[in-house]
Formats: C-alpha cells, structure tokens, sequence
C-alpha cells in the first residue's frame, strides 16, 4: 500500500464530491428547476409579444376631437403604439373609461385617462393635435393644395448612424438577460454548496479523520473542482437546454455570435466560480453549524447581489463607464462582462483583459484560502473570526 | 515501535502537553490512560499528524512520520467522523482509496470488514441511518480498511454495549497479535487492565507512570499488600501488630499494607491469633494506580 500522490488524492475528493452529489435527488430536482426557468424566460417574452407595440383604447367623445385621433392613429407607428379608436358619447366614454373599457378618452377638453398616461401616447397625441391645428391655420391663412402638403410634410430628416443598427439586437439582449440571471444563480448556489459541504464536514467531524490521510490544501482543491464540476456540467445542460427552447421559440436567432458569447458565459462561470470558492469556503471552515453558515456567507452572497444588479445596469448602457469599470473588477466581472459580449460591446482586447485580471485575482486568492481554511477547519465550538482564523496556526 | 519524544503543544495560556515521552512496542496493545484534559486526545491527534507539537517528534521505526507514513497508520478520532449521507459501503471503499489502497482491492476490503464488524447488511444504507453502536462500527471499519500498520483510536469503547465491546477487544487482538501496535485511550479502567500488556498515565500533559501491567501492579504499591481473614481472633489483634496497617475491610478478611512486616510474618502472627480462612497477596488493580497517580 502507498501514500497517494496528491493529484491523485485532489482526484477522489474530487470524484466523490460529484457521485455523492450527484446521486442526490434535491440535485435532479433543482438542475428541472432551474432549466424550466430558463425556458420560461427564453420563451415567455415572444409568446406576450413583448418587443411589439403597445395597443391603446382611445374613446372619442366630441366630433371635434375626431380628426386629432385620426391623425394620431396614422402616426401611431412612429411612437411604437397602436391606437385603437372608439366614438362613444360623453357619458358612455366615461363609463367606459371607469369600468376599465377604453385606456383613455379624447375630447376638446383634452385628454383624459384613469391613470397617468403613458408618456408615449400623450406626445402623440400632442404632435397630431399640433399638425391639425397648424393644418386648420395655414388653410385658412389661404395655403392649399400641394403648398399646404409641402409645408405640412417636409421631407423626413435623414437618419444615419456610425455603427449600423443591428438587427438582432434585442434577441441578443434577450440572451444577455437570461445570461446574467443564470450566471447569477449558478454563482450564487455553487458558492453556498461549497460551503455547506465544508460545514459539513466540520460539523460532522469526518474532517479529522480525513485530514490524518491528506492535507487540508488537497482535500479544498478536491471540493472546489468537484463542485465545480458539477456546477460546469449542470450549466452547460441549462445553456444547451436555453438555447434549443430559445431558438425554437424564435427568441434568440441561434448563429455563431450567439454561441460564442454562450461559451464565454460559461468560460465566466469557471472564473467567478475559481474567484469566489476560496472564500466561500473558508466562510464555511470558520463556522461550527449549519446553523450560523448564513451569516457567515453573508457578505459574499451580497457581493454577488450588488454584481447582479449591475450586471442589469450594465445591460441597459453596455458601453458605459459603468460597464468598462466593473468588467476589471474581480468581483463584478463575472457578472457584467457576459452581458456585453453577448450584445457585442466589448472589444476582444477587453474581453482578454477582463479575463486575465480576474484569472489573477483567483490566483491570488487560493493561498490566502488555503492558509485560512486549514487554519479553521479543525477548529471546533465556536465560530471563529477571519483575523483569528489567519493568526492561527 | 512508535515513539513519542518530548512532545510539547499550548493552545494559547492552556498547556496541553508538557514534554510527554512514552513508546509503544509492535504487536503491543496499549493503554492510554488519565483524566480528562491530561492530554491524551492531543497527543493522539499530534501522532495522526492532524496537529503540529509546539516542539518534540513522533518517530515511527526510528525514522519522522511524514505523510506517505500516516497514511499507513489507522486513527479514530475521539469525536466520530463520518459522512452522515453517505452510504456504508461507499465510505469505507472512499476510505480505503483515501489511504491508497489500490481501487481493485478497495471494494473487497470495504466487504470483508463490513463482515468482520458485522455491518454488511447495512452496506446500502445511509451512515446516519445506523444506530450508534453501527455507527461507531463503521468508524472502526474506516479505521482498519487500509490494513494499518499502527492503530490509533481515542476512546474507542466509549458507547458501546457490551457485545461491541467483545467485538471490538477481539478485532483489536488479533490486529495486535498480527504485529500492529494498537494504541488507544480509555476511562474503563478495567478493560484496559484486561485487554492491554503496557499502559502510560498521563496527566497535566505528562507522563505520571507507564511501562507493563503486571510490572506497574507489582511496583505500585510501594510495600506488599495482603488479605487475610481469621476466624475466632480476638478483636485488635492486626492493629497491635507493629509493621501492618489496615488500609481496608471486605467479606473475606481484612486489606493489609506491609510496611515493615513480612507476608511470612504475618501468617504467622495469624495462625497464632486464629483459624485462618483467608490469605493471599494483592496487588492493586489499574484503578487504584491510577487513582494514586492522579491524586499525586
């Protein structure tokens, strides 16, 4: 019989953390979950419509209101709305209105509504309301014909943008969305499974008896891949899961672009994951019971919170201060640079560079978490404090 | 042979080892005895490597213990580990892998010490499933799946019933006859006394007394010890003796510490004052050792 040599040591904690787990039928059930929600998001947005205009039920309770409505329903598709007009008179426009009927009724008096009006609807209203009177002027001011046509429709302003606008833009926003939430909750579960797998151990002292075979630096490195592992597999079936119902649901056009940016996706996982597992378990080392893990993660999971959320800020201005700064963030990067390589707004040299000094960071973390969980893990009673846990020996 | 030299460890203002030095011989069982806090739990974990002594060494066949060493050696730590969820059969063969047995061979050492400890038909069933005295079956089977060449377990008789307890003194027997030192610490005194040739006392992290059973017996009770009971003497006749003191009284006669007088001496003495029922020499048990021990 001979000593395992340490890869091959990293290899069965590795292994048993994945067959364990793996066997698990809380495992099972939430990879269904979690892919039933990615289905749902990918396909929910085309089945509403979302993306397409928005419908107003306009009632129109005086003639004189008429050819303001008229004009304003020409235009509607200009302001991404559809106007959908009704003559009713007065007092059944108000009932209308108050039973929920019609969204908004138009009279000579003005626009009236039961809530505040979409900023939309009223600036539409405002333009033709605006064209007609301009119309009724110059007529009577004695313009006709082709004159009054020119003066009232000039030609349209051209429009020309430096970047071509991209067609699939909102399909990859879509995408992008789904990105940061699965990204999110993938963090966020694999980093607390790490930890309660530390705990466990420590709770149920079967570290002791392990840590009179290996060192406690193979027995993280086992548990960190492992779970890992299976963080990454678990990933790559709700990815290839997302997509396929996501194409066929036509939210997301499924081309090269597309998988890139779900391979980089996931490439960020395997890095946020490298970055935030150290401390996720040494958070776990540090506590006697599952009982006080909560805590404990506490300021990690918030980390991961505050990433999430600006990640969705990120996504709404992807060539933002705000999106260039936290992609060189260890801490954020793996929640906002796949938002914009999905939408194609970070350069491959950002890409690389964003990589690279998260890659360094995690390095840099992996001693550091090794000194303290070795430090902790046999600690037992009380929860111990990081300062004590790194003073320790 | 396993040495522990000088072995000295703190844990901040608490001492918990204070320079113990004690050896233990192959094939031996051995007893590691004293009262709570005096040490033994952290020598243990400092022999199994789980710790580092402040300074001092344990040394295996003469050479330092490195990892590849310890992972020959077998350990059962005072507070049971195992993987609650996992299941019987998956942790031993975990086990044994861990301690580098070859994974062909794992399988069926993990079945032949399920069999041996009397757990096989649990092997399917989740740890925490078990009942405690399993439980702690199964511990001791993580402990010996590897075929260890040094046994190490802190108090492995603690909570369990009787049969356990034959099972394991006679697992633990056969180990030592097959040439593994067993080194194990325990308060029931009695079972060490049964089951061990040697024993170490510890206590405030050092050695009060070790070395064979019989010899530490034979020594320990500074002069001869006798029992002797006499029918139709009249009262007083011990106190009156000069050299004899009676330390103590049963149904059989009365305890007698020599301090001057001979056992020769005192038969005779006795057959003057009476009939004698009863008179033989004792030693003191492991008890009473150790109650002096740890009393001084």
């Amino acid at each position: 019989m001979s000593a395992l040599a340490e890869r091959s040591a990293v290899a069965l904690v590795a292994r048993r953390e994945v067959t364990e787990r793996v066997r698990e039928r809380s495992f099972l059930i939430s990879t269904a979950v979690t892919a039933t929600i990615v289905v749902l998001v990918s396909v929910l947005p085309t089945l509403l419509g979302a993306g397409g205009p928005t419908t107003y039920d306009l009632a129109v309770s005086d003639p004189a209101a008429l050819p303001v409505a008229r004009a304003a329903a020409s235009d509607a598709g200009a302001f991404k709305l559809r106007l959908h007009l009704q003559r009713l008179s007065p007092s059944r426009a108000q009932g209308a209105l108050d039973g929920g009927g019609v969204d908004a009724v138009l009279s000579r008096r003005g626009l009236a509504s039961r809530e505040q009006a979409d900023a939309q609807l009223v600036a539409l209203l405002q333009t033709a309301d605006r064209d007609v009177s301009r119309a009724q002027a110059l007529r009577a001011a004695g313009l006709h014909g082709g004159v009054l046509q020119r003066a009232m429709d000039p030609p349209p302003l051209r429009v020309v943008s430096a970047k071509a606008p991209d067609p699939e833009r909102d399909r990859k926003g879509r995408f992008a969305f789904v990105a940061v939430l699965v990204l999110y909750g993938q963090l966020l579960t694999f980093g607390f499974l790490l930890a309660s797998g530390v705990v466990e151990e420590k709770s149920s002292r079967v570290v002791e008896v392990l840590l009179a075979t290996i060192r406690p630096r193979t027995l993280l490195a086992g548990k960190v891949i492992g779970l890992g592992l299976i963080g990454l597999g678990q990933l790559l079936v709700i990815t290839a899961i997302g997509l396929t119902a996501g194409t066929a649901a036509g939210s997301i056009t499924l081309n090269g672009e597309i998988l890139a940016a779900a391979g980089l996706a996931v490439a960020w996982f395997v890095l946020g994951y490298a970055f935030y597992a150290g401390a996720f378990a040494c958070a776990g080392a540090l506590v006697p019971r599952q009982e006080e893990l909560q805590s404990s993660i506490a300021p990690l999971t918030l980390m991961i919170l505050v990433s999430f959320f600006l990640a969705f800020a990120v996504l709404d201005d992807p060539s933002g201060t705000l999106a260039h700064v936290t992609s060189f963030i260890p801490m954020t990067a793996p929640m906002t640079m796949p938002p914009r390589i999905a939408l194609g707004e970070a350069s491959p040299l950002e890409i690389v560079g964003a990589f690279v000094v998260t890659a360094l960071a995690a390095a840099a973390l992996i001693p550091l978490a090794g000194r303290i969980y070795s430090n902790a893990i046999l600690r037992t009673g009380t929860a111990i404090r990081l300062r004590e846990a790194w003073r320790l020996r | 042979m396993l040495e522990l030299i000088d072995l000295r460890r703190r844990y901040g203002d608490v001492v918990a080892l204070d320079g113990l030095s004690f050896s233990v011989e192959p094939g031996q069982m051995f007893g590691f005895v004293g009262p709570n806090g005096a040490g033994k739990t952290t020598a243990m974990r400092i022999v199994l490597g789980v710790l580092t002594p402040d300074s001092g060494e344990v040394r295996w066949r003469g050479a330092p213990i490195d990892l590849a060493g310890r992972a020959r050696f077998g350990y059962m730590p005072e507070e049971r580990g195992l993987y609650p969820k996992m299941r019987v059969r998956d942790q031993l063969e975990y086990f044994a892998l861990l301690h580098g047995v070859p994974k062909a061979r794992a399988a069926a050492a993990a079945q032949d010490w399920m069999e041996r400890l009397e757990v096989a038909g649990h092997a399917g069933d989740r740890v925490e499933a078990l009942s405690l005295g399993n439980q702690q079956r199964v511990q001791l089977g993580a402990a010996l799946v590897h075929d260890p060449e040094l046994l190490v377990l802190d108090e492995p008789f603690s909570g369990l019933d009787p049969v356990g307890v034959d099972v394991l003194s006679g697992v633990l027997g056969e180990l030592a006859q097959s040439g593994v030192p067993v080194l194990f610490s325990s308060h029931q005194l009695e079972l060490v006394e049964r089951l061990c040739e040697s024993v170490a006392i510890v206590k405030d992290g050092r050695l009060v007394a070790s070395g064979a059973v019989a010899d530490l017996r034979e020594r320990g009770a500074g002069g001869p010890t006798v029992r002797v009971g006499v029918r139709g003497a009249r009262e007083g006749w011990l106190q009156a003796l000069p050299g004899a003191e009676v330390v103590g009284h049963d149904g059989s006669g009365a305890l007698v510490a020599l301090t001057g007088l001979t056992p020769d001496a005192l038969l005779d003495a006795a057959r003057a004052a009476g009939t004698v029922t009863h008179f033989a020499l004792e030693r003191p048990t492991l008890t009473d050792l150790f109650r002096k021990a740890v009393a001084a």
